[in-house]
């Protein structure tokens, strides 16, 4: 279609069409509170007696929510860039069994929660080389190192132990619990925080950054990112390795609320954050998908997760997840269609 | 080219590239001025494209010099040409629809200060570029939402603020309506007032009159002329430049085709095709001839059912097919174009390759008879002359003669009698380009129906009965195959040449 048959009526449409699809996403989030809140929650609140609004059940929400939050952006970034990790449920595993065996043998936060940081930036690297440098398919790659990372954290804590936690002599710092549970500020942990900053950066990082752009352009088309001279293999390889980062980021933010490092804390995060990534509207083949969306769906999910257990058997959750899924892309589809003017 | 001296901007000296078993460009010598439109022109294999992708550094000469802006340049990859000067405007787009056009125009040449942008001329400069070429181009808008025309130009844009001074163009008006070439034209008229020379890589001949300053004609590989357009007497010597060989002729009538119509197109129009008519008799061959992008294979894949078109077909006197299932079942049968991906399993066996088109012949209550799959599977490769040593060989193992045999026996399985042949012979060699020709020739002889959509013209008016000359997405011309040919002719009419032109 040429510009000159581009009516005004059509450009006024497709103008409701992207502001329907960048905004959507906020509509839901409104509406799922809205409808949370409405239910009458008194006979089977788990958190707490009274309406979902609650300031304690949000502040529980918000607590939970930090390792989804931390992983979203980043997650999003490699999504948009058109490759994909599924090791990061077990990144955190391993890491969480880390900082914990690191914690429990005497090192004090600080170390221990750098060094954390570096195991899951090694981690990420690994994927990258995986992927841009032997080649292999995104999927398949990190399907491996999703077993290989599992077993390596199994493997650290054997001897019938489940998780590394106090006793047999050793016992968990005291301060090893305050990362991801102790109110610092509005009566939310560090570990919450942590996630709103590394999204915060993560945004000036889409909008402002060489890695955000490039990313779009490595997911948008390849062909074209390389002939104007991006180096595509060290955009996805570094956005691999950020991956890493704030996996170990959600392992430390998950062991510390349970007060033990479990090898299998992280199972299940990678359909949750590709679920998170989808209901903000990034597109499965690349190019396309914002940061902020992606925090957004993950609070979606998570007000969801935790709304429901409050008003629904747990069993109708994973159903109700889907459903809410479902038209959500089903939505964004419709929309996106809409949106095309070719 | 006015009088005054201008600069020579690139100079290709003794510029040679062989493969195995062919030179395809073969000691080319010629030299480009600043700020021309030069042309480039030949038939289809006379090397233009092997030149191209030695200027944009996708393939190293065999041997050879070249030299552009005063430098010796020998690029390796496409940004090693476009650091030396030379940008380059593919056929297919380099846009990243996601972004804006901005964000297109600036991609891979941001300032940056420890990962994040900061800001410099670059954004100005750009858009600068953008507005003294198309200023209807809004920078902010995403490059989704723009038309593929517009597309284009943002590559142009790109290309021309990216520092380069030489912009190769090939054929950039295929996918473009008559409305956006004269923009196109518009856009290159202004680049070449802003000092920038442009490469222009056209099978239309009056484009390149219209557009062209200088031009280099290359057949077979070599270099014949290069000369300004004002120089040259017109298409015919262009095209006479073109050809310059006698065609070779070994057409024979073979005599025996039918009086019954087979098939019977009717005013069958597409996105490409304009009211395109014709029959076909029974035993005959016709042969579709046009250059790439004259809407042959898409005539195929309409009679095929696998694109949707207005018309009518009629076959056998009732309605064609509308889905390629529907068409095989009335007896059609497609050999396509891209043989390794369209037209065969390649990593399945010969023998599980023949009988995809009609599985009902060999199996029994969805069971195959195995016994029957080998037995037809045997015959094709002996009547077919299949090189193998055996029906179980997988088909990728194959030589592209041999591939194309398998093609054209899955076809034959279905008990097609109207076989639709788009580029038989590409990627053949010689030896088996002949067998499949004869090939062509038996089926004929036997009544079938056969068509040949083809880029090739001595592959057409080797076998063809009747051929339709195309341009455009029209059948131009309908020429009785026979001794008295006129080539140039020919040439002229798929070229978009009147018939006034030529003479």
């Amino acid at each position: 279609m040429s510009s000159q048959s581009k009516t005004a009526e059509q450009s006024v449409a497709s103008g409701a069409a992207n502001f329907l699809r960048n905004y959507y996403i906020y509509f839901v989030l409104v509406a799922i509170v809205a409808l949370l809140s409405l239910a009458n929650l008194d006979q089977f609140a788990l958190f707490e007696r009274g309406n979902f609004l609650n300031k304690r059940n949000i502040i529980n929400i918000l607590r939970v929510s930090a390792p989804i939050l931390v992983v979203a952006g980043a997650f999003t970034l490699l999504m948009v860039s058109g490759y994909i990790d599924l090791s990061i449920g077990s990144t955190m595993g391993l890491t969480a069994v880390i900082y914990a065996m690191l914690a429990i043998n005497g090192m004090p936060f600080v170390p221990a929660f750098l060094l954390t940081m570096l195991a899951g930036a090694v981690l990420g690297a690994i994927n990258g080389i995986l992927v841009v440098r032997l080649n292999i398919t995104p999927v398949i790659a990190t399907l491996i190192t999703l077993s290989l990372f599992k077993g390596i954290a199994l493997l650290l804590v054997q001897d019938g132990v489940s998780a590394i936690k106090s006793g047999g002599g050793l016992k968990m710092p005291a301060w090893f619990n305050d990362y991801g549970r102790d109110g610092v500020f509005l009566k939310l942990p560090a570990a919450f925080w942590v996630a709103v900053a590394v999204t915060l950066v993560l945004i000036v990082v889409q909008n402002r950054g060489k890695l955000g752009k490039y990313a779009a352009a490595t997911g948008g088309n390849p062909t074209a990112a390389k002939l104007s001279g991006i180096n595509t293999g060290r955009t996805v390889f570094l956005l691999y390795v950020i991956v890493g980062v704030t996996a170990a980021l959600a392992g430390i933010a998950r062991s510390s609320f349970m007060s033990l490092g479990d090898p299998l804390s992280g199972d299940g995060m990678e359909l949750t954050a590709i679920l998170v990534v989808l209901l903000g509207g990034t597109a499965f083949s690349g190019g396309e998908g914002r940061v902020l969306r992606s925090f957004v769906g993950a609070l979606i999910i998570m007000a969801l997760t935790v709304g429901m257990l409050t008003i629904v058997p747990a069993y109708y959750q994973t159903l109700v997840i889907g459903a809410a899924l479902l038209t959500a892309a089903a939505t964004n589809h419709l929309v996106s269609q809409k949106g095309k003017v070719s | 080219m006015t009088e005054e001296q201008k600069t020579s901007v690139l100079s290709v000296d003794g510029l040679t590239k062989d493969y195995p078993g062919v030179r395809a460009v073969d000691n080319v010598t010629f030299s480009i001025q600043n700020s021309v439109v030069h042309c480039l022109v030949g038939e289809n294999g006379a090397g233009k494209s092997t030149l191209v992708k030695m200027l944009t550094g996708a393939l190293a000469p065999t041997a050879g010099a070249m030299t552009v802006n005063g430098k010796a340049y020998v690029p390796t990859s496409p940004q090693e040409a476009r650091e030396g000067g030379i940008a380059t405007l593919f056929q297919e787009l380099h846009v990243v629809d996601e972004l804006t056009v901005l964000e297109n125009l600036t991609l891979g040449m941001e300032k940056s200060r420890f990962g994040f942008f900061v800001k410099s001329d670059l954004e100005d400069r750009v858009t600068q570029t953008l507005a003294t070429i198309e200023p209807a181009i809004d920078p902010a808008a995403r490059v989704s939402t723009l038309s593929v025309a517009q597309k284009q130009i943002v590559e142009i844009a790109r290309a021309a603020s990216s520092g380069a001074n030489i912009i190769i163009m090939d054929e950039p008006t295929a996918a473009l309506s008559e409305r956006e070439v004269e923009r196109l034209f518009t856009v290159i008229r202004r680049l070449r007032e802003n000092n920038v020379t442009v490469i222009y890589i056209s099978h239309k001949l009056d484009e390149i009159f219209e557009l062209g300053d200088t031009v280099t004609v290359m057949r077979d590989g070599k270099h014949i002329t290069t000369c300004p357009l004002s120089d040259v007497d017109g298409r015919a010597e262009l095209i006479e430049m073109m050809i310059g060989r006698t065609v070779f002729q070994s057409y024979s009538p073979r005599g025996k085709i039918g009086e019954k119509v087979v098939l019977k197109a009717e005013g069958l129009n597409t996105k490409l095709l304009k009211n395109v008519s014709f029959d076909i008799k029974e035993g005959e061959i016709i042969g579709f001839y046009g250059l790439v992008g004259a809407g042959k294979t898409e005539v195929a894949r309409a009679l095929f059912g696998a694109d949707s078109f207005d018309g009518k077909v009629t076959f056998h006197g009732k309605p064609g097919g509308r889905t390629p299932k529907e068409a095989i079942a009335k007896g059609i049968a497609l050999v396509p174009e891209e043989r390794r991906t369209q037209g065969l399993f390649t990593s399945l066996t010969i023998r599980e390759n023949v009988p995809v088109m009609n599985l009902p012949r060999v199996t029994q209550n969805g069971v195959f008879k195995a016994e029957d799959v080998r037995t037809a599977a045997q015959e094709f490769v002996t009547q077919l002359g299949i090189a193998t040593s055996s029906i179980e060989k997988h088909t990728e193992k194959l030589s592209g003669g041999n591939q194309q045999k398998v093609v054209l026996a899955k076809c034959l399985f279905s008990q097609a009698d109207l076989l639709l042949l788009d580029e038989p012979t590409r990627g053949v060699d010689v030896g088996a380009k002949t067998e499949i020709y004869e090939i062509i020739k038996d089926l004929a002889n036997e009544g079938n129906a056969v068509a040949v959509f083809s880029s090739e013209l001595e592959e057409v008016l080797g076998i063809c009965d009747r051929v339709f000359l195309m341009f455009d997405g029209c059948l131009q011309e309908e020429i009785e195959n026979g001794p008295n040919v006129d080539i140039a002719h020919i040439l002229n009419v798929v070229t978009g040449g009147q018939d006034e032109d030529a003479r």
